[in-house]
């Protein structure tokens, strides 16, 4: 008797595939990663291949368990995928995409903000002062926009544009020569007041040196 | 040779001292054993003795003069003094050192107090021998103006070094 009830509740794969017709559940994926079969069925009416995708509406339902490796190879010996078209369907979970930050690295020399800050601050003073210092490359060319900066605002020479730049140099004289100087001596010249120029390693550690001066 | 030009244009000492030039001869100054390359930078207290200028002339009959000289007076930034002359040594046969010629202008130890400092050996080959006069004064002091007063022509060697003013732990 008990035999007999273990035989009626046999199962098939088609006996499952047709109690749940709309829905394709992969069998390497995990169970509630679900995507409705007809995104994947081509259309009958037409011949090529439909890259359309479907309205944002119809896949509010759909759950998103993370970014799961959808294996196009897994489903080709199916019978269910006749088509080519779910091996380039995008699934739209609703997100943003933001641009990378490719490029726009802030050189750090190895420094909290502060540090780093107070450090390019003196580098600038000291070449505005002396004309020509010798320090590290990466140095020199972090401060080199300071520098240019600093520069900039002794050229348009107003009283505000002279705060902003006390506000950056450690020493006063400094910006006071530099707003004196600088219309005349700059003047005709847009851009690139300083120069880079590399020189030989240090002895100590070998880092990479340079002298940065005023053109 | 035409390359060996390019740090001088780099390093400015074409343009703020001297006109282009293609360097025909080699020469080679030593600050006690160090040489000194173009660009590199030597301490005060390594050049207060006067250099050791070889000169790979073609022969003995050829004479050529060195001027030494400071275009970063009294700073880098602002050097109104530009030149400050160091040394002349004039009448140095050629495949000899300037022990050989004869000194126009005593040599003046480097002294660097603002700033890095590019000091220039620049030479000239003479037309002839004892042609050469010196210059009134040290300060204000210009390579072309002296070039040409003296008939000179233009330089067919030259040579800088960098330098600044030394903390009291490298004076030690």
């Amino acid at each position: 008797m008990a035999m007999a009830a273990v035989a009626d509740c046999r199962w098939s794969m088609a006996s499952l595939r047709s109690a749940l017709p709309s829905v394709a559940v992969f069998p390497h994926t995990p169970p509630s990663f679900r995507i409705p079969l007809a995104a994947f069925q081509s259309s009958p009416s037409s011949s090529s291949l439909s890259l359309s995708r479907r309205p944002r509406t119809q896949q509010l339902g759909v759950p998103y368990t993370g970014l799961s490796p959808l294996n196009p190879l897994l489903s080709i010996g199916s019978s269910e995928y006749t088509g080519f078209e779910h091996h380039f369907t995008i699934i739209d979970n609703g997100c943003r995409f933001f641009a990378m930050r490719h490029g726009r690295r802030v050189p750090k020399l190895n420094r909290p903000p502060d540090q780093r800050r107070a450090l390019l601050r003196g580098l600038t003073t000291q070449l505005l002062k002396h004309g020509r210092i010798k320090t590290t490359r990466a140095r020199a060319s972090a401060m080199r926009k300071y520098v240019d900066k600093m520069i900039t605002l002794a050229k348009e020479g107003s009283l505000h544009k002279r705060r902003q730049a006390l506000g950056f140099i450690y020493e006063k004289q400094i910006v006071h020569a530099l707003f004196a100087e600088v219309p005349d001596r700059y003047g005709e010249r847009n851009g690139g007041y300083t120069r880079i120029i590399r020189t030989l390693p240090r002895r100590g550690d070998n880092a990479p040196m340079a002298y940065i001066e005023l053109v | 040779m035409a390359r060996a030009s390019e740090p001088l244009i780099v390093g400015r000492v074409i343009g703020d001292v001297l006109d282009s030039f293609t360097p025909t001869i080699k020469m080679c100054v030593t600050f006690n054993n160090k040489q000194v390359c173009n660009g590199h930078e030597l301490y005060p207290s390594s050049v207060t003795t006067k250099p050791r200028v070889e000169i790979q002339g073609s022969d003995m009959r050829s004479f050529f003069t060195l001027v030494m000289t400071d275009p970063d007076v009294p700073g880098p930034s602002d050097p109104y003094l530009r030149e400050h002359l160091h040394w002349i040594v004039t009448d140095i046969p050629g495949t000899t050192d300037a022990t050989f010629g004869r000194e126009v202008v005593s040599y003046e130890i480097p002294r660097p107090n603002i700033g890095i400092h590019r000091f220039v050996f620049v030479l000239f080959k003479q037309k002839r021998r004892q042609s050469v006069n010196p210059p009134s004064s040290r300060d204000h002091f210009s390579t072309r103006s002296f070039s040409a007063e003296n008939d000179l022509g233009l330089p067919v060697a030259a040579v800088y070094f960098n330098a600044q003013r030394e903390t009291a732990a490298r004076r030690r």
